[in-house]
């Protein structure tokens, strides 16, 4: 794994391209709740070896070089993440969406993004053991996991 | 159920529940990552001779595995204390609606004729 400044994206992947890694297999983003890691994986068909190339993006202004131009593979690739972690990727030559129909939504595989079907549905495990009256006191309340707590509907 | 000699005995197929080995603790509910377990209790004030004072225990009203949403992932049957769910073999259990996937304890328990 390396990993590169976001604004010489384009350069250490260019250079890495120079040096035998002309094919680009994947290119994703992961969001690690203070910041996104944008990821390409590169390979050199060659010899076989393969690198992981991580930049570090601020969310709030994820801006980075396309690589359309060096690697035609990363068009759709970038589409993608584009619209799921909602980055911009200047230069690109299509940037339309890829596979969300609405323009106007936020982007769901940002963490940040609530997802409807956790909002909406009250969660089952709030009841408590034995019911609310169990031994004359309402159990202390629970959430779900892996849930933020501004995002669970409120019960009854 | 004519195949059933085939399917390993813990396949994931369907998870049974065992009423009486249930103590409504809400594990499963709350560990669900599909939150598609739904269970009502309520509470019992019980004495046992030669105790020194009653205690209280759940009983178990309703319990329910909505399979439209269950993912098969197991993590009810493994956080469950008392073994009282665990995964048969069944599988046809496929509904014509929704609702009919919603399975109640009268059919998570085997009282009627699988397994």
């Amino acid at each position: 794994m390396r990993t590169v400044e976001s604004s010489r994206w384009w350069e250490e992947l260019s250079a890495l391209a120079v040096d035998g890694f002309t094919y680009l297999d994947y290119l994703t983003a992961i969001d690690r709740g203070t910041h996104l890691d944008l990821v390409a994986h590169v390979v050199n068909p060659d010899t076989v070896e393969h690198l992981l190339v991580v930049a570090a993006l601020p969310g709030d202004s994820a801006v980075v070089d396309s690589l359309v131009p060096l690697h035609a593979g990363a068009n759709w690739h970038e589409r993608e993440a584009a619209e799921m972690f909602g980055i911009t990727f200047t230069g690109h030559p299509d940037p339309r969406r890829l596979l969300l129909r609405d323009e106007s939504a936020a982007p769901p595989l940002r963490k940040s993004t609530p997802l409807p079907a956790r909002v909406d549905t009250p969660w089952p495990g709030a009841a408590t053991a034995g019911g609310d009256d169990a031994a004359g006191r309402r159990a202390r309340r629970q959430l779900p996991p892996g849930v933020p707590a501004q995002w669970v509907a409120e019960g009854p | 159920m004519s195949h059933n000699d085939e399917i390993p005995a813990a396949a994931h197929g369907y998870i049974a529940l065992t009423p009486a080995a249930c103590t409504s603790c809400m594990l499963c509910v709350r560990e669900c990552p599909s939150w598609c377990i739904t269970l009502e209790s309520h509470a019992v004030q019980t004495s046992e001779p030669g105790a020194r004072r009653p205690t209280t225990v759940s009983v178990l009203d309703a319990f329910t595995i909505d399979f439209g949403l269950c993912m098969f992932c197991g993590i009810c049957v493994e956080v469950c204390p008392f073994d009282a769910l665990e995964w048969t073999p069944r599988f046809d259990y496929a509904a014509s609606d929704r609702s009919g996937l919603v399975q109640a304890i009268d059919q998570l328990s085997g009282s009627g004729d699988q397994r």
